[in-house]
């Protein structure tokens, strides 16, 4: 209580004529003070006082305050007492010696710019610093150590503001980019990550799964279309066939004139339209993981018949190729090609697979579209991904 | 980890292969006009399945299975992949130098014997199955569980 009792005179302007009075005024004060500061943070203290107390000031005063510091409540409190009488004397050492202050060309600097503490106290320590040293030598010990309290309590008050001057937040960041630290504006760097957030937040959304899962949709689309196409041309072909062939196959040369044409371009489309229906059948039944294929094989599951169905049409096809090719080949034909009467040996056993792809492949598309959501390879594909990711879930939520 | 839009770009540029290859599968027959350019198009197909070949091993390089050492993991999954595409290759050069060198002469000429029509029909089964098996690959490595370390391959090491 006393100690704030005793404060408002420091608040208060010094009399410019009475600087003896101000030095018991400030002495109690000083006294009162620093048990405060050492309190709060005698580190701190030690360090910034280090720092104020130039290496051209008088190495004592600084060694002497560090062992204030370090020294007990009651080592203080028996110093004060035995610092009084010294304070009377050093006091009337001083008044003694002020005239010769005033005397000397350095001492003259001293009054006003102590009268300047309180104003500008920065530009004042620099100002008195080789004054004060002299100063100190020429009045010893006590006198100097007062002087240096005094102004290392001041300049307490400025280097305390100091380093919180510079350590308090800038408005630039450093970030690091491509190997160097670059000065970001925070409100900047708070603008361009609030607008990160929005893709951020969309990024999770399309990732490499997803891209897989879409482009597996796309086929699974394609496949749709090819299945049903498929089926039209297969029965389409084989009805074509018929008409062209006349009744109980009795008119073949009028098939091979007018099916020469069509036959190797249909033979292409139906190697293309079987693949993409049998890789989509496959796809349905997830035909690379063996056990499960076989499996829904051994449960006559509808869609493995199918994709069963698909390559067995397809092999089928596949080995017409050669009677394909001979009917393309007709009219380039020389007697050896289509001898007379050979006909019908050829294009009987073309004409009954050709009546069995199209079985086969309408019955596809049949079995097929009795499931026709059912697609194993999405399921297993990505299902066990999905066991998964609510550990991850909660992972990530755990560590924000 | 895997850019999506790396991926992406991977992704199509193998299905644009498969795609050439399926088309030359399905209609080179039909495009063989002069023999040059079943020559160009069987050239071209060849290169794109190795061109394949290489891609999905350059995905397999970019896992974090492999990276980690686990190759007999990545070669245990997709070995059907990889044994499929290196026979549908050897099926295929060897029919495209069968075919051409039937019909270098005459591209219009009856070529078939027992032979080519049993190597024709692998080799277009072959391509089939690779396809699929390709395609399924492809998909499969877009897993994200492929790029990362996670609790299943921790349980696949343990377990291979």
């Amino acid at each position: 209580m006393e100690k704030k009792q005793v404060r408002p005179p420091r608040v208060l302007p010094p009399v410019p004529s009475a600087v003896q009075d101000d030095i018991p005024l400030n002495r109690p004060k000083k006294k009162k003070s620093r048990p405060k500061n050492t309190l709060v943070s005698t580190s701190l203290d030690g360090l910034v006082q280090a720092a104020v107390i130039r290496p051209s000031e008088v190495s004592e005063p600084p060694t002497k305050d560090q062992a204030e510091h370090t020294e007990t409540p009651a080592q203080r409190k028996n110093k004060k007492t035995r610092l009084l009488p010294e304070l009377e004397t050093s006091l009337s050492q001083k008044k003694a010696s002020s005239p010769t202050l005033l005397r000397n060309e350095n001492g003259i600097d001293v009054e006003p710019a102590e009268e300047a503490v309180i104003q500008k106290p920065r530009k004042k320590t620099k100002k008195t610093q080789p004054s004060e040293s002299q100063y100190a030598n020429e009045l010893g010990v006590e006198d100097e150590d007062i002087i240096a309290d005094e102004q290392s309590n001041l300049e307490q008050q400025t280097v305390f503001t100091a380093p919180t001057g510079i350590s308090q937040p800038v408005g630039k960041i450093f970030v690091e980019k491509s190997r160097r630290f670059q000065a970001a504006d925070r409100s900047e760097l708070i603008k361009t990550t609030e607008n990160l957030d929005v893709p951020m937040d969309l990024k999770p959304s399309w990732t490499t799964r997803d891209v897989a899962l879409s482009v597996h949709r796309v086929f699974r689309m394609i496949g749709f279309f090819s299945h049903g196409f498929l089926a039209g041309c297969a029965v389409w072909n084989i009805v074509v066939i018929y008409v062209l062939a006349g009744d109980q196959l009795s008119n073949l040369k009028n098939l091979l004139q007018q099916y020469k044409t069509l036959a190797y371009p249909f033979q292409s489309l139906l190697y293309l339209l079987l693949a993409l229906s049998t890789i989509s059948a496959f796809d349905r039944i997830d035909f690379a993981k063996t056990s499960v294929a076989i499996r829904s094989f051994l449960a006559l599951d509808p869609t493995a018949l199918a994709s069963f169905l698909y390559f067995t049409a397809l092999i089928l096809s596949l080995s017409q190729q050669m009677t394909s090719d001979r009917i393309h080949l007709y009219t380039f034909g020389n007697g050896s090609l289509w001898a007379a009467g050979i006909e019908e040996q050829i294009l009987q056993p073309w004409i009954v697979v050709n009546l069995v792809v199209a079985l086969l492949v309408g019955l596809a598309w049949l079995f097929l579209s009795y499931r026709p959501g059912m697609d194993l390879s999405e399921e297993l594909m990505f299902c066990s991904d999905v066991e998964e990711y609510p550990d991850k879930d909660k992972r990530i939520k755990a560590s924000s | 980890m895997l850019q999506t839009s790396n991926y992406s770009l991977v992704l199509s540029l193998q299905f644009l292969l498969l795609s050439y290859d399926l088309f030359v599968n399905s209609f080179s027959e039909l495009l063989r006009m002069a023999p040059v350019i079943q020559l160009v198009l069987f050239i071209l197909q060849d290169i794109a399945i190795l061109f394949n070949i290489i891609i999905i091993f350059l995905m397999f390089f970019n896992t974090f299975v492999f990276q980690a050492g686990l190759v007999t993991l990545l070669v245990q999954k997709f070995k059907g992949s990889i044994i499929l595409a290196a026979v549908y290759l050897a099926l295929s050069i060897s029919l495209h130098v069968w075919v051409m060198n039937l019909r270098w002469k005459d591209s219009n000429r009856f070529v078939w014997t027992n032979g080519l029509q049993t190597l024709f029909v692998f080799q277009r089964l072959a391509a089939v199955l690779y396809c699929y098996f390709y395609k399924w690959t492809a998909v499969r490595l877009g897993d994200p569980r492929f790029y990362q370390d996670s609790l299943w391959l921790r349980k696949e090491f343990l377990q291979g």
